[in-house]
């Protein structure tokens, strides 16, 4: 915590987080929502923003005000069909409105919360606002608060507003499909820790959505056991995001203490210095990437099943059952794209030579923040040993919390969650361990001692400028996906005078935010005209502002007579 | 086709894996040798990779200065994941060793699982080469994974199931019926990215000298001792996985359906030349392919996702 004002606006907005998920009307969930929204905006601000930081601030404001006002339209047209404001009478007056009104709803509610939660196009502010926050603030906003906007989409969208069509349940896949994908390739292209953690919260939110968008499409069929299915994934995949991106974002807070920087390329070795950091992130990028037998591979299992759940339903429409499949292939991308990211995150931080001074006298982290990291670590070992019946669990409750005893699901007991698979991660853990043991049994056994040399660079001294950056270990990617990417790069060779040898190579590489550059440069430049157009009327003398009060009066008592 | 007792699933377990452990350097070393045929050299007996384990395990081990505890742990995980992965497959038999312990969706992260701590392991000594496979490495994956998914989804699909083993039952109780067109194209698109899963041309060249094309040898460079010998019998392993993979969900047929010693015994033969046969298959591939540029993958690779998706669309579209 950087200040007072600080310390005084983060229990307000744990509080008010705290109201937006017990609200039960929509003046109260409104109030909450927009609480939280200024007492995190205090967060990301600071005492005393520079400019950067600044930039990040309004952006955050700016996006989080057309959440709450989409929110809010939607909001009153329930409202007014129900004669109420209490989330109660909201589903009867979902069910009088006409279809085409319920659609409107539909896209309000999702893209009020989805700017919340960050989905592509929505999410310009998060990997603005996660960076420039106090390392246990972004943990915070990414493990708790984005999910205020999941938690939205599944009360509204999925419960209040009744079973839709079809295409709401492929609306929210695709929506999630691309979010995972560009979340992922984004945060692959980034070399500044915290950045590309917020870019991994895009990418599980979109996991998440996927698990919701079966759920809406079990919905639209009334098909219980989908919808339990698909909730069960998603609000399973919530718990594990909250658990290992709160671990990751404490694991980089730890490591920019002790090295100054985020840099990953001015990062490296740290493993040595910080051995329980090191261990604790490694625990948390595993989970990420989605490896058995941790809590992230659990709910990504889920997912995965069901979507291939999704895909064999007869009841649906043959296109919805191919966006299921599609999706199952933009999953299985995301998965190997996170696990290609967080090799590179994790070894440019902690492994080979310290690329830069910081790191190279860096400190363990004081007590406290590993027992914050390795609680967190436990935790995604834990669950991740247990596995798919928390989130069966979380599903069962969830759901018959939503459709009251109306649901014929009873909580706990079997029949557990109807997958088309099994997996036990306490046997695949027993298995790896068994094995591991025999292997290092057998390396220990009368074993010759292990001899320490220079890694081998072909004859010269090793130096850190030899190894592999975030930079080029992202390279292959970058050109593979040249076409999202669309990379600037620029090469810059000055050579000895007079000999073919380089004295200096400067190489820069920056990429393209296609959703940024294309849609909101030309917005922000729209509203900015309009708004220096606006300044005319605000010219700063009282008597003009006392003609203007006039002129309205008159006008309003002509339209009104 | 009874399900098997708790003391059967252990024999299974104990044979099967004995199986894998014993074959797995057969494969590469016919492989190699069928290659050097090709290229009318005599080439090395095909028994020499379990020779060169041999000297591996007598030789200690150097480590650089730079590495940290992770490089000696990897090579101990990684082994036990491919392993771990090889006990959830049907193998011999049409059940799984572990019956319920995960499905070929757990197959699949315990692979990414190994990739994951062996590029680590290829970042832990600082050395450019470790650094280029490590990158290469986790890129052609990233290509590969949708393909392997769609295709198994297609199988997935057609049984109802993500379990491996009860896939090879209903294969092999549907015979030549599960042959569908969509089957068929999700056959090959599997075997697409099955070449560069274990690492062969025209995507990886098990063989090469030369560091600045190495992928999965760049990882291994600055392993030696019986840490090396690790991961190589991985990497021998990881075959089997896959090919196990693609025989037990497309063409399970010849697999044990009952549990008697000679049931198992004719299982072993069939799993055996289908082994030997994809062993050859890329002997012929690493002979008579060259190896592409890394930029021209995409488009290859690609191609398993597209073949998958087309799958799956016939199956949606025109059934069977």
């Amino acid at each position: 915590m950087r200040s007072r004002l600080d310390t005084a606006a983060f229990p307000a907005f744990l509080a008010s987080m705290a109201f937006v998920f017990g609200s039960a009307n929509a003046f109260a969930f409104l109030f909450a929502w927009e609480v939280m929204a200024l007492t995190s905006a205090v967060l990301v601000f600071g005492p005393r923003p520079d400019a950067g930081v600044a930039r990040a601030g309004y952006t955050y404001l700016a996006l989080t005000h057309l959440a709450t006002a989409a929110i809010a339209v939607a909001f009153a047209i329930l409202a007014s069909s129900a004669g109420s404001l209490a989330f109660a009478d909201f589903p009867a007056a979902a069910a009088r409105l006409s279809g085409p009104v319920r659609d409107v709803v539909f896209v309000l509610l999702v893209v009020g919360f989805g700017t919340k939660a960050g989905i592509v196009p929505l999410h310009v502010w998060l990997p603005r606002a996660h960076p420039v926050a106090p390392s246990p603030v972004s943990a915070v906003m990414s493990g708790v608060m984005i999910k205020a906007g999941v938690f939205g989409i599944v009360l509204f969208g999925i419960d209040i507003l009744g079973p839709g069509p079809a295409w709401w349940g492929v609306a929210i896949l695709a929506l999630g499909a691309v979010s995972a994908v560009l979340g992922v390739l984004y945060a692959l292209a980034e070399h500044d820790l915290k950045r590309l953690l917020a870019y991994h919260s895009i990418e599980n939110i979109g996991i998440i959505l996927l698990g919701l968008g079966v759920a809406a499409l079990g919905r639209s069929v009334e098909n219980e056991l989908l919808v339990l299915l698909g909730l069960g994934a998603a609000l399973f995949h919530v718990l594990n995001h909250a658990l290992f991106k709160g671990l990751l974002f404490l694991g980089a807070g730890a490591v920019q203490g002790a090295a100054g920087t985020r840099d990953l390329n001015r990062l490296g070795g740290l493993a040595r210095a910080m051995p329980v950091t090191a261990l604790a992130f490694g625990v948390g990028a595993a989970a990420i990437s989605g490896l058995p037998p941790l809590n992230g591979f659990a709910s990504e299992w889920l997912t995965f099943q069901a979507l291939l759940s999704t895909g064999g339903q007869t009841s649906l429409d043959p296109l919805v059952r191919f966006a299921g499949y599609a999706a199952i292939g933009a999953l299985a991308l995301t998965a190997a794209l996170a696990v290609a990211c967080f090799v590179k995150a994790t070894g440019m931080t902690f492994l080979a030579r310290p690329r830069g001074p910081g790191a190279a006298d860096a400190t363990e982290a004081p007590g406290p923040m590993r027992a914050g990291m390795v609680a967190l670590a436990i935790g995604c070992i834990v669950v991740g040993l247990v596995g798919t019946p928390v989130g069966a669990f979380i599903g069962r409750a969830a759901w018959s919390a939503l459709a009251g005893s109306g649901s014929g699901i009873p909580l706990g007991g079997p029949p557990p969650l109807p997958a088309l698979g099994d997996y036990t991660p306490l046997l695949v853990a027993a298995l790896l361990s068994v094995g591991a043991a025999i292997a290092s049994a057998l390396l220990a056994y009368r074993s010759a001692t292990v001899r320490r040399s220079p890694t081998w660079t072909c004859g010269i001294a090793p130096e850190a400028s030899f190894e592999y950056t975030a930079t080029s270990f992202s390279k292959p990617l970058r050109l593979f996906f040249r076409p999202v990417f669309r990379p600037n790069t620029a090469l810059r060779v000055e050579r000895h005078p007079g000999t073919p040898f380089p004295s200096r190579i400067e190489y820069e590489s920056a990429v393209d935010h296609v959703i940024e550059s294309r849609v909101y440069d030309p917005l922000h430049r729209v509203s900015v005209r309009l708004s220096q157009a606006a300044r005319r009327f605000q010219q700063g003398t009282l008597q003009l502002y006392v003609a203007y009060v006039v002129v309205a009066v008159v006008v309003l008592l002509i339209v009104a007579r | 086709m009874t399900d098997p007792t708790p003391l059967q699933a252990a024999a299974l377990l104990a044979v099967q894996t004995t199986f894998v452990l014993a074959v797995a350097p057969l494969l590469l070393g016919v492989t190699k040798q069928v290659k050097a045929r090709l290229q009318y050299r005599r080439g090395p007996s095909i028994w020499q990779p379990y020779r060169d384990l041999r000297k591996w395990w007598r030789k200690s081990a150097v480590e650089s200065d730079d590495a940290s505890f992770l490089t000696r742990w990897v090579p101990v995980a990684v082994i036990a994941s491919i392993v771990a992965a090889s006990a959830l497959l049907p193998l011999v038999s049409v059940w799984a060793p572990l019956p319920g312990a995960g499905d070929l969706l757990v197959v699949i992260g315990l692979l990414a699982l190994a990739r994951f701590l062996l590029a680590l392991g290829a970042l832990d000594s600082g050395s450019a080469f470790g650094g280029m496979g490590a990158s290469r490495d986790v890129a052609i994956a990233c290509l590969v994974e949708p393909g392997l998914v769609l295709a198994l989804a297609v199988a997935v699909a057609a049984a109802g199931s993500t379990d491996v083993g009860a896939i090879s039952r209903e294969a092999i109780a549907s015979g030549p019926a599960w042959l569908t067109p969509p089957l068929l194209l999700a056959a090959a698109a599997f075997a697409l990215v099955a070449i560069a899963e274990t690492g062969h041309e025209p995507v990886d060249n098990p063989d090469t000298h030369l560091e600045l094309t190495m992928i999965h040898e760049g990882m291994l460079l600055e392993a030696s001792g019986r840490r090396l010998a690790l991961l190589m019998a991985a990497s021998e392993v990881r075959l089997i996985v896959v090919v196990g993979l693609f025989a037990a969900a497309f063409v399970p047929f010849g697999a044990a359906t009952d549990l008697s010693a000679a049931g198992i015994a004719i299982g072993v033969i069939f799993a055996l030349a289908k082994l030997l046969a994809a062993a050859v298959l890329l002997g012929l591939l690493d002979a008579t392919l060259p190896k592409l540029r890394i930029l021209a993958l995409p488009g290859l690779l690609g191609v398993a996702s597209v073949l998958g998706l087309t799958a799956i669309a016939t199956r949606l579209w025109i059934g069977a």
